[in-house]
């Protein structure tokens, strides 16, 4: 079957992608909405413009939208996408990497409905620490970009997920969720298995204050891994 | 030892709806193997059934449902989600409507059974056919709307739930394990 990957750049969309690949679909097209601000309901915010590399880096085409902030906006736009992406490249399925919201899924399962499109959800209710776990035994290379909630400081922005990190989240869960799901914090994929380059971050920025920081990525390329 | 039937047409599938079900009989300390909705299999050495549920768009479990006669001769207990409370609800003489009910909605647990309290709660819901009505064969135990969600085969241990429990209400699939 051919399917096409809701795609943020972010730990949960790669591992979806991963694990979709390696049950044998084959994977189209990836989609990405791109919010107006850090603010939208259904959408990741910080740096998604890196998914354009990151698309590269997989050797797939991108679907690219701006979508609106609201409910209504986010849910008409991703409709259009995955219209376009059934026209454009006959897929027949998405993957999504939503882990445990139902606000996300529910909405997500009503629009791959109306397309008649089948949607997978292969996090769906897995324990979110052996998530982690699993990036790490795939060697993924995962920096966060955004921290949103106390107690995580602006300290960990550019900051590698490794195993002590994952000790760290797992210590702090009744905080934070530990995947992030809720926004408590975002994450960049650099590099994962089926990347055929990584991407390497030549300027950033890091704005905000502990609590409340965003890494801004200015630059960045891809190189050879 | 418990039997979990898979009704996912596409193994990609079971990651969501049959893995978080066996995570919860792990949980409890149950043995358990798993089966597909399309291979044959017998029930001697189960003490429980439990059938899963599938993606919306699969419906390749209901030209299979023959396949499930051999629980109409089983003494044990079985819990059908979803889809299984559709095959359940089929192999009893039932017509399933088209309902489509995709998120989170109120429960009404109007008589009591074993797996959870009368009253009110909210359930992930994820379907496109259920129950309006049932036949004598039926006892509607929990109702959404106009939809009778939670049903008991008559003079059996038999209970189909057309919500989703692992994602909000693990503890149906814990009382039905335990009881």
């Amino acid at each position: 079957m051919r399917v096409c990957v809701l795609y943020s750049g972010g730990k949960d969309s790669n591992l979806a992608f991963l694990k979709a690949y390696n049950s044998g679909l084959k994977i189209a097209c990836l989609i990405s909405l791109i919010p107006s601000s850090e603010e939208s309901v259904l959408f990741h915010y910080p740096n998604m413009n890196m998914v354009k590399l990151q698309a590269q880096a997989l050797g797939l085409p991108l679907i690219c939208e701006e979508c609106p902030n609201d409910e209504e906006g986010s849910i008409k736009a991703l409709f259009e996408v995955l219209k376009r992406a059934k026209e454009e490249y006959s897929v027949e399925g998405v993957v999504t990497g939503a882990i445990r919201s139902i606000y996300q899924a529910s909405r997500f399962q009503r629009v791959c409905w109306k397309l008649k499109l089948w949607c997978f959800n292969p996090l769906w209710l897995k324990d979110e620490i052996s998530l982690l776990n699993e990036i790490i035994n795939y060697e993924f290379e995962v920096i966060f970009t955004r921290v949103a909630g106390y107690p995580l400081k602006k300290s960990l922005l550019g900051r590698r997920i490794t195993k002590e990190v994952v000790n760290y989240l797992s210590k702090i869960k009744n905080f934070v969720n530990p995947s992030g799901e809720g926004g408590e914090y975002e994450t960049l994929v650099l590099d994962m298995p089926l990347f055929r380059k990584r991407i390497e971050i030549i300027k950033y920025e890091i704005i905000g204050e502990d609590y409340d920081a965003t890494l801004l990525i200015k630059e960045a390329k891809l190189v050879e891994k | 030892m418990i039997l979990v039937i898979s009704t996912c047409k596409l193994k990609f599938s079971e990651e969501e709806f049959v893995k978080p079900i066996i995570s919860i009989i792990e949980k409890v300390g149950y043995d358990y193997e798993v089966v597909r909705y399309n291979e044959a299999f017998s029930l001697q050495k189960y003490s429980r059934v439990i059938i899963c549920s599938t993606a919306l768009m699969d419906i390749d479990y209901l030209r299979h449902v023959k396949n499930f006669n051999v629980l109409l001769q089983y003494r044990g207990k079985v819990l059908g989600i979803c889809a299984g409370y559709q095959i359940l609800a089929l192999l009893y003489g039932n017509k399933l409507d088209r309902i489509q009910k995709i998120g989170l909605y109120k429960v009404n647990v109007i008589r009591e059974n074993p797996l959870v309290s009368k009253g009110e709660f909210y359930a992930y819901f994820l379907h496109t056919l259920a129950l309006r009505k049932v036949n004598e064969k039926l006892i509607p135990l929990a109702i959404q709307d106009d939809e009778i969600c939670m049903f008991k085969v008559r003079g059996k241990e038999f209970y189909g739930v057309s919500f989703h429990p692992e994602v909000l209400n693990e503890n149906i699939v814990m009382n039905f394990l335990r009881y």
